[in-house]
């Protein structure tokens, strides 16, 4: 695994695509995940209220609530991730470095190892982030500060990290299968909204709700989006005394698990199968 | 001798076509082994199979005796026909990798760079080079971890007089230092200056494999000039020994029949009173034996 990493290290030390989009997708995140109070003073200081109490002091920074807005909000950037992996495979396919890659002597395993090694320093360093940066404006701005409820809804950090691998892995199936990095791209963006309209129709429409709405949670990307809060599950409910879902079931972890697998799985049936033409 | 390849009924079948049909082949270590055959007659197609790039309908290989294909390739150093690096990264940064992945020492980065002329150029990217640098990039790929196998696809494609002469002298330099070297061209006067063993291919059959020195025998011709031609050409006519008299081109060509030798020939020209001015006993050359190779198995 180090010398998969390595192999991959090499390759995006000095790439400076990789950076960018990095650095993009980190200084969204920290802007949508922390910003919020500024967003409520500027909303105030325009007059707004939300059913008569003042929006800063909306205690969206309180731990351990913090975790589960913070993840809900970052997922929503994750696609700029993705495009790094797309752009990642897809160099490997255009300049033909996988087969150069192949012929030096690597696997096609060690091949989707290194690429996986990156998907989890990717992850990896986003969850990193996303938790300092939390922790610090939570203790800013917090008013529970006992350490048993800054800690206590942690997993939703572990599946921000979990969803980020999933969603990678998916991204680097569709840029090994379109080898052409803008129409992948194009691809994950469509795709998301086509089976969030499908899945969507599916659970709430009047004639499919009884008997497909069960169903729904074994879609790919439903399954990874659902780890932090599908779009429309908004954790900021709760600030207007509506109920919302808190927990992540164990079979949500186990269906993003499988598509792990499957998604492996497809990767490396399509490394083996293809020959790597010059 | 021990062995460095060794094919069993290799296979490459798409669809109906047959790319590579039942190869055998095996290569020996210190040899300069030749794949010849026109184009489209499935040379790049074995080397990606033995590359493990292409898989093999059905057949076998093995390296080295049997040693793990992966451990076996980071053993080959390979130049195939396009130069493929990451376009981003420059000459150093590009070697690194290579040398990561053939798990060997980047001290050797420069001297290499050095010996290829692009030591000047290192910290450029490999998108601003030229053809003929990025083909130099990949002779310093293949030569860094200093492999005992070197394989080469079409080697002086693309390159100019200058190039190719350069590349050849390499083959020669490498091979001398007991090196094995596999090469697929379609140029048989390559193969004739610098392969010692070759194979023919032809739509995936093979037709022929030998060593190089033993089919480029002499041949029964001689070629003689003299001052007088026709007195020449009437004297030779009478000579036991020849088959054939031809008139070419200013010169006679002289068909011997068996056991007679040039010198001969020299003998009696010089006991009929003529002097010549020119004997030379004719060489055979790949391309006439390709040919009549390719001709047999029509």
């Amino acid at each position: 695994m180090i010398r998969a990493f390595k192999l991959e290290w090499l390759k995006i030390r000095h790439y400076k695509v990789f950076w960018i989009l990095f650095g993009l997708y980190l200084l969204t995140q920290f802007v949508i995940t922390n910003g919020g109070t500024f967003l409520l003073e500027w909303l105030e200081s325009k007059g707004a209220d939300f059913d008569g109490i003042q929006p800063s002091i909306v205690p969206i920074y309180d731990f351990p609530d913090i975790w589960q807005n913070s993840v809900w909000l970052a997922s929503f950037p994750k696609v700029l991730v993705s495009f790094i992996v797309v752009v990642s495979v897809n160099n490997e396919l255009t300049y033909n470095t996988l087969r150069q890659n192949i012929i030096d002597g690597i696997s096609k395993k060690e091949f989707l190892l290194s690429k996986f090694s990156l998907i989890i320093f990717i992850a990896a360093v986003c969850t990193l982030f996303l938790f300092i940066t939390a922790l610090i404006t939570g203790l800013t701005y917090s008013h529970v500060t006992d350490v048993k409820y800054i800690f206590s809804e942690i997993d939703y950090i572990f599946s921000y990290f979990l969803q980020i691998i999933a969603f990678c892995l998916f991204a680097f199936c569709v840029g090994l299968v379109i080898k052409k990095a803008g129409f992948a791209i194009v691809f994950i963006l469509i795709y998301s909204i086509f089976q969030l309209i499908i899945t969507s129709i599916l659970q709430f429409s009047d004639w499919t709700k009884d008997y497909m709405a069960d169903y729904v949670k074994f879609f790919p990307l439903y399954s990874i989006e659902k780890l932090t809060g599908k779009v429309y599950e908004s954790p900021f409910a709760r600030y207007l005394l509506q109920e919302i879902k808190t927990d992540i079931f164990w079979y949500e972890y186990l269906i993003v698990f499988a598509w792990i697998g499957i998604f492996c799985g497809f990767i490396t049936y399509l490394l083996n199968k293809k020959d790597l033409k010059a | 001798m021990s062995s460095v390849l060794k094919i069993n009924s290799l296979t490459k079948k798409y669809g109906k076509l047959i790319a590579v049909n039942q190869l055998d082949l095996s290569i020996e270590q210190g040899q300069i082994y030749g794949i010849l055959g026109p184009n489209g007659s499935g040379k790049t197609t074995t080397l990606g199979m033995i590359l493990d790039v292409v898989a093999p309908t059905h057949g076998s290989f093995e390296w080295f005796g049997g040693m793990n294909h992966v451990e076996a390739r980071q053993k080959i150093g390979s130049i195939l026909e396009t130069p493929c690096f990451y376009s981003y990264l420059t000459a150093t940064q590009n070697l690194r990798i290579v040398a990561h992945i053939k798990n060997t020492d980047t001290a050797r980065i420069d001297d290499i760079l050095k010996q290829v002329n692009l030591y000047e150029r290192r910290n450029d990217k490999f998108k601003t080079y030229s053809l003929g640098m990025k083909q130099r990039l990949s002779l310093a790929a293949a030569l860094l971890s200093d492999p005992p196998v070197l394989m080469l696809d079409e080697p002086t494609n693309g390159l100019d007089p200058e190039g190719i002469a350069e590349v050849r002298q390499l083959i020669r330099d490498i091979a001398a230092n007991g090196k094995t070297i596999i090469m697929a061209s379609h140029l048989l006067d390559e193969v004739q200056k610098v392969c010692t063993n070759f194979c023919i291919l032809r739509k995936g059959v093979k037709l022929h494999e030998g060593s190089v020195h033993e089919i480029l025998g002499e041949t029964n011709v001689v070629d003689i000039l003299g001052d007088d031609l026709a007195q020449l050409s009437v004297e030779v006519e009478k000579f036991k020994g020849a088959e054939k008299v031809q008139k070419e081109n200013g010169s006679i060509k002289v068909f011997l029949t068996e056991g007679q030798s040039s010198a001969e020939l020299n003998k009696y020209c010089f006991e009929k009173g003529i002097t010549l001015k020119k004997l030379i006993p004719q060489s055979k050359s790949l391309e006439q034996e390709f040919l009549k190779i390719l001709k047999e198995n029509d």
